[in-house]
């Protein structure tokens, strides 16, 4: 299925002022395609997520999803949260099967491919775990699991692996890869990662700091698998992180003030004095 | 700090302390019994047929206000929280409910039902429910955001949303409402039967106090405050626990 956001604006109330997240954001996802949202934090792209799922309703502008205007949450749009966000009261089997249960799956069916997919994400032997005995890694695999279940056309995932160590990052986003390849979900993919980005996504595009707009679409054109080392890829790697050198820098002046500066000769001590140079 | 593994010794610890505590002030004031004496007493009450009547009847009633608690309680509960109507124009009727204490609903029961074993269990409810109805509705309306979202990108709405996702998420409040309402239930029970004089603990407090036998007075009140401890520790704590390790809250 095909996303298509067109002229999107969306404001929050705040501490009784008003908060523009969003200014005019269009964007595209083919079918089948595989694209990444990049921008620093606070950019509004995780409103993006929540407007495509139709969590929250835009200000202006309309999401299309295959050409229709999207008008709430539907599982064929399943999101995948930073916070894995599984049900705490049931196990890994109860919230894999959660979505086929609201479905009316019947139970035998149910269970067989809910235990298909716990089986994808390499978890049978935690079929019957509580999330409370699970790792931030593990978590992870089962949202992937509870979303990938329901067979969705679309795949967001808001920033799913920021919270996890480098290794399981690795380890995840090649299985992810590697299930997107099998069944070929559009998947958005939001990131602060220029790395997980690039190593991921057909195209990235680039959002700017609060209000967020889109900067720059950057196609990858990196066959996969890609290597990290690969200098196409670096290249990608080192524009993006000029844009987005911009972007942060903008963030930190809006969150930390005017006032707040580092001017350098306010050392203590020069730092070409060396200690005890007095004595 | 007691050598790990043996911390279950804690309490046996601290009993042998207030049971040596009040052994020595038991030999230093006149007429004031020490702890064998009155727990002597108790046993031989335990074996009186007349006492364990008392002490059945006290039971019973306890358990059936307690299950009507919980019907009207956690019912009340998902009613308020699930239609916001309602909560309006009930809630602060719930609140001022759980704002009375038990003993105060006494001489309303007996206006009403006279005194009756079903005085003191109308005192029962009146006395408990009104935390387990503020207490449910608290947690139905308390439904983690990121759980919210989750399930409704699931599909999930209406009566399903209700009953597979709200229900579920206000389960550790509604099991703390339970261990406070066993407690207050607990107590008004007490007053409905010191005052209503149906045969059962608090009934037989009022006797004994009339017979002017402390060793008596304190042998009651030591099986009162066990009861209380007993079913509050071996049921509700290790319940609740269960239920705050589970929902990932301990």
């Amino acid at each position: 299925m095909r996303i298509d956001v067109q002229h999107i604006s969306k404001s929050f109330q705040h501490n009784g002022g008003t908060l523009e997240v969003l200014r005019d954001v269009n964007l595209i996802v083919e079918g089948g395609e595989f694209v990444c949202l990049l921008g620093p934090s606070g950019c509004g792209k995780s409103t993006i997520v929540h407007l495509i799922a139709g969590l929250e309703k835009p200000d202006q502008g309309t999401v299309l999803v295959d050409g229709k205007p999207v008008k709430g949450p539907d599982p064929s749009r399943v999101v995948v949260f930073q916070d894995a966000a599984l049900f705490p009261w049931l196990s890994v089997l109860g919230n894999v099967e959660f979505g086929l249960r609201i479905a009316c799956l019947p139970a035998a069916k149910r269970r067989e491919r809910a235990l298909e997919y716990i089986r994808l994400v390499h978890l049978s032997k935690f079929v019957h775990a509580y999330p409370h005995q699970l790792s931030g890694g593990m978590k992870q695999r089962v949202a992937i699991a509870r979303a990938l279940v329901l067979q969705p056309a679309i795949l967001l995932l808001d920033e799913p692996f920021a919270a996890l160590d480098a290794q399981t990052r690795a380890v995840l986003q090649n299985e992810l890869l590697e299930i997107w390849e099998l069944a070929r979900p559009t998947i958005l993919f939001v990131t602060h990662n220029v790395r997980e980005a690039t190593g991921l996504a057909d195209r990235v595009y680039v959002i700017s700091a609060r209000p967020g707009r889109i900067r720059d679409v950057q196609p990858v054109g990196v066959p996969r698998p890609r290597h990290a080392e690969d200098p196409a890829l670096l290249a990608h790697q080192h524009k993006i992180l000029g844009l987005l050198g911009e972007e942060v820098e903008k963030v930190l002046r809006e969150e930390l003030g005017e006032t707040v500066h580092f001017p350098e000769a306010q050392h203590p001590t020069p730092p070409e004095r060396s200690l005890g140079m007095h004595i | 700090m007691l050598p790990k593994g043996y911390t279950f010794l804690s309490p046996v610890l601290a009993l042998a302390m207030l049971a040596g505590f009040w052994q020595v002030t038991a030999l230093f004031i006149p007429a004031w019994p020490g702890p064998g004496q009155v727990l002597g007493l108790l046993w031989g009450n335990i074996l009186r047929p007349e006492f364990q009547a008392a002490l059945f009847g006290s039971m019973r009633r306890m358990l059936i206000g307690y299950v009507l608690v919980m019907i009207i309680g956690i019912g009340g509960g998902l009613v308020l929280g699930r239609i916001p109507l309602v909560d309006q124009v009930l809630g602060s009727f719930a609140v001022a409910l759980h704002a009375i204490p038990g003993a105060a609903w006494v001489p309303l029961s007996i206006l009403w039902f006279g005194m009756t074993e079903r005085a003191v269990i109308f005192t029962i409810v009146l006395g408990a429910a009104g935390i387990l109805i503020v207490d449910t509705d608290a947690g139905i309306r308390d439904v983690p955001p990121l759980v919210s979202r989750a399930a409704r990108t699931m599909g999930a709405v209406g009566v399903k949303y209700f009953w597979f996702v709200v229900v579920p998420s206000a389960i550790p409040k509604i099991v703390s409402g339970l261990r406070l309402a066993w407690a207050f239930g607990w107590r008004a029970l007490m007053a409905g039967e010191l005052l209503t004089s149906v045969s059962g603990l608090g009934q037989q407090l009022n006797a004994v106090a009339k017979t002017g036998r402390l060793d008596q007075l304190l042998a009651l009140m030591l099986l009162i405050a066990a009861i209380g401890i007993a079913v509050d520790g071996l049921i509700f704590k290790r319940l609740e626990h269960l239920v705050r390790v589970r929902w990932g809250l301990a």
